[in-house]
C-alpha cells in the first residue's frame, strides 16, 4: 500500500532529517512512529502527501510513485490529522468538516459554501461517529475543547475517504484521558474502513496499546521496526537518546539566611 | 546596626532603560522643530492664539484673529434653513397648490433710480411676491447629502471589488510569480499615492461635472488602501489551517476562501467601514472640484458669500459623520 524506497532528506540548512529509510506498510495497518523530537517523524509523514520532497529515494502509494505530475491526485487520497488540529477557528464545525472534501467540489459550490447532498450527509454522519452532537454543527470551532477539536479534525480527515491517513502527533496537546479516547476513535474509524494509518506519537504506552506495528526513528535512521510486544521486550532505551546531565547552575546571589538570623538575634 | 544583607555583587546592577543616545535624539528632534518652526512662522501663530485667548477673556485690547473668527461666526449663524424664491421666477406657478408648509410673502425693497424727465434721483418701493418654504433649503442640502452618501457607498463597493484581485496578486504567498507580485504591489502604491482631489480634477475633465468622476476618484484611491491591507492580512494569517487544506490538494483559491478569509474577516469588515467613513468625508470635499455631491453646493455658496447657507451645509455634514460613526461602531461590534 505505502512504500518508502530508501528515502533521505537533507534540508537546505544542512540538517540530515532522514537517511535511507526503507519501509513497506500494507493496507489497513495501524502503524505508529516513535522517536524523540527531531528524529524525522514529521519529515517522513510529510513525504507521503508531498509537503516534503525526498532528496533521494521515492514514495509509492497504491502502486504509484509520487511525483510532481500526480501529486494533486495523490493528495486527494491522503487524509491528515494535525497536532494543533489546524482547523479554521472562525469557521463553523460543519464547514470545517466539509472543507475536508474541498478537492471534490466545484469552485462555485465552494464559494457559496453549499455542498452536494451526499457530502453534507457524509459530514453529519462522520460528526456523529466521532461523538459530536447536532448542536455543535453551527458552532465555531474556537468554542470547542481541545478533544472536541481533534474529533472535528478526524472527521475532516475522513471526508476524503482516504486510503492513507497521516496523524502528526494527534494527541500531543491533549490530556491523558482525552488522548486515549482520541486514539480509540482514530483506530476504530480506520479499522472499520480499512484505512492505512501512519501516526507519530510521543507516548510509548499509547503506541504499545494501539499499534499493529511500531517503527522508531533516531537521528533520521530506522532503529526499530516490529510489533508492540517486540518493543516491550527490547525496551525503550534503544529509541530515545539520553542527553548528558547538565551540571547544576551555581547561584550568583549569596545566601542571606545566616545574616538575617544574626540581625534578628 | 548591621545592614540586613550584604551588598549585591557588581553584576547585579540595574541600568536605566535610556542611554545618552536617547537624550541626543531628543535634543536633535527639538532642534529640528525649532528650525522648521521659525520658517513656518510658528512663533507668530503662538503669539496670535495667545492674543485671541486673552481678548476673549478681556485681557488684551485687540486681536485680529478673534475679531476675524467672530465675523465669520456672525455671518454663518443663524444658519439658513428656509428657501426664498421670487414667484415671478417660478415657471407654471400654481397659487392654489403650494408646496407643504410654504407661504407667499410680499417683500418690499427700496430702489433708487434716475427720473429721466427731472434728472433727479428718486427712491421708490418695489414690491415682490416671494414663495417662502420654511425648511426648503435644509431639504435641498439633505438631498445633496444623500447624493454624497450614495457616491461614498458606490465608491466603497467599487474599491472593494477592485482591491480583491489586487490583494490576491499582492500577497507574496498567493501571487503566482514575482512579476505579478511586483505589478500589483506597484499599482497599489500608485493608486494610494495620488490624492482623491487630484484624481477627481482629472476625471472631471474626462467625464464632466457630476458624481461619476467623484465615485471613480474615491474608488481608485480606496482600492490602493484596501489592496495593501487585504494583502498584508493574507500574508500574516495563521498558516496552520492553510497547510491542512493544501495537504489534501484543495488548491489556492479554495484554501484562501476556507483557510484565510474566515480568519481575516473581522479586520476586513473594519477596513471596509473605515473606507466608507473616509469616503463620506472625502465625498463632501471632492465636490469642490465639481465631482458631485454636497461639496459642489458648498463651493457655490461659499463663492457667493452665502455664509448662512454654508453654515447649514457644515451642520448637516457634521451630523452625518457623527451618525455614521455610531453606525460603523455598532456594525463592527456585531460582526466581530
Amino acid at each position: 500500500m505505502l512504500k518508502f524506497h530508501s528515502v533521505s532528506k537533507r534540508f537546505d540548512d544542512g540538517t540530515q532529517a532522514l537517511s535511507e529509510v526503507h519501509l513497506d506498510i500494507p493496507q489497513g495497518q495501524f502503524c505508529v512512529l516513535l522517536g524523540s523530537s527531531g528524529a524525522g517523524k514529521s519529515t517522513l509523514l510529510y513525504m507521503v502527501n508531498g509537503l516534503v520532497t525526498p532528496t533521494t529515494g521515492q514514495v509509492e502509494i497504491g502502486g504509484k510513485m509520487l511525483n510532481r505530475a500526480n501529486i494533486k491526485s495523490i493528495r486527494r487520497t491522503v487524509g491528515m490529522v494535525h497536532q494543533q488540529f489546524n482547523l479554521t477557528p472562525r469557521l463553523s464545525v460543519s464547514m470545517n468538516v466539509l472543507s475536508g472534501a474541498l478537492p471534490f467540489v466545484s469552485y462555485l459550490r465552494a464559494a457559496v459554501m453549499w455542498y452536494p447532498r451526499a457530502l453534507r450527509e457524509r459530514a453529519c454522519r462522520l460528526l456523529a461517529e466521532v461523538g459530536l452532537s447536532p448542536e455543535h454543527l453551527p458552532r465555531r470551532v474556537s468554542e470547542l475543547s481541545g478533544g472536541q477539536m481533534q474529533r472535528v479534525g478526524i472527521a475532516r480527515a475522513f471526508m476524503l475517504e482516504p486510503q492513507v491517513l497521516l496523524a502528526d502527533e494527534p494527541v500531543a496537546s491533549l490530556d491523558p484521558k482525552v488522548s486515549r479516547d482520541i486514539m480509540v476513535l482514530l483506530r476504530d474509524e480506520a479499522k472499520r474502513r480499512g484505512t492505512t494509518v501512519v501516526c507519530s506519537l510521543h507516548q510509548p504506552e499509547l503506541a504499545v496499546e494501539f499499534a499493529d506495528r511500531i517503527i522508531a526513528l533516531k537521528g533520521g535512521k530506522l532503529v526499530f521496526d516490529g510489533t508492540p510486544e517486540q518493543l516491550v521486550a527490547a525496551g525503550l532505551d534503544s529509541i530515545y537518546q539520553h542527553d548528558e546531565p547538565k551540571p547544576a547552575p551555581s547561584h550568583p546571589v549569596p545566601h542571606v539566611a545566616p545574616q538575617m538570623l544574626e540581625a534578628l538575634a | 546596626m548591621k545592614p540586613l544583607s550584604p551588598p549585591l555583587p557588581k553584576d547585579w546592577q540595574l541600568t536605566p532603560p535610556w542611554t545618552a543616545k536617547h537624550l541626543l535624539m531628543g535634543i536633535a528632534l527639538l532642534a529640528l522643530l525649532a528650525f522648521t518652526g521659525s520658517r513656518l512662522e510658528m512663533p507668530r501663530m503662538i503669539k496670535e492664539i495667545g492674543e485671541a485667548i486673552g481678548y476673549s477673556v478681556g485681557l488684551t485690547e485687540k486681536s485680529p484673529v478673534a475679531t476675524g473668527l467672530a465675523r465669520i461666526g456672525h455671518s454663518i449663524f443663524p444658519i439658513q434653513i428656509a428657501e426664498v424664491t421670487e414667484v415671478s421666477r417660478i415657471e407654471n406657478f400654481d397659487r392654489e397648490n403650494l408646496p407643504l408648509f410654504a407661504r407667499i410673502e410680499i417683500q418690499e425693497t427700496r430702489t433708487a433710480h434716475l427720473n429721466t424727465e427731472t434728472l433727479q434721483m428718486e427712491t421708490g418701493v418695489e414690491k415682490k411676491e416671494v414663495l417662502v418654504e420654511p425648511v426648503g433649503y435644509l431639504k435641498i442640502v439633505l438631498v445633496k447629502m444623500a447624493e454624497t452618501l450614495e457616491i461614498a457607498l458606490w465608491a466603497t463597493a467599487l474599491s472593494i471589488l477592485l482591491s480583491i484581485p489586487l490583494a490576491y496578486y499582492a500577497a507574496s504567498n498567493y501571487s503566482p510569480n514575482k512579476l505579478t507580485y511586483f505589478l500589483s504591489r506597484s499599482s497599489i502604491s500608485l493608486l494610494r499615492s495620488v490624492p482623491e482631489l487630484i484624481t477627481a480634477l482629472f476625471l472631471v475633465l474626462a467625464f464632466g461635472f457630476g458624481p461619476i468622476a467623484g465615485v471613480l476618484a474615491l474608488a481608485l484611491h480606496a482600492a490602493g488602501f484596501l489592496g495593501k491591507f487585504y494583502a498584508e492580512d493574507i500574508e500574516n494569517a495563521d498558516r496552520k489551517p492553510q497547510q491542512s487544506l493544501e495537504a489534501i490538494g484543495a488548491g489556492k483559491l479554495k484554501t484562501l476562501w476556507y483557510g484565510v478569509l474566515p480568519q481575516v474577516m473581522p479586520q476586513y469588515v473594519a477596513y471596509n467601514l473605515y473606507i466608507l467613513d473616509r469616503n463620506v468625508r472625502m465625498a463632501t470635499v471632492i465636490g469642490l472640484v465639481g465631482a458631485g455631491g454636497i461639496g459642489q453646493e458648498l463651493k457655490g455658496r461659499f463663492d457667493m458669500f452665502h455664509f448662512g447657507h454654508v453654515g447649514t451645509i457644515l451642520v448637516v455634514i457634521f451630523i452625518t459623520v457623527l451618525l455614521l460613526d455610531q453606525f460603523s461602531a455598532r456594525t463592527r461590534k456585531k460582526l466581530i
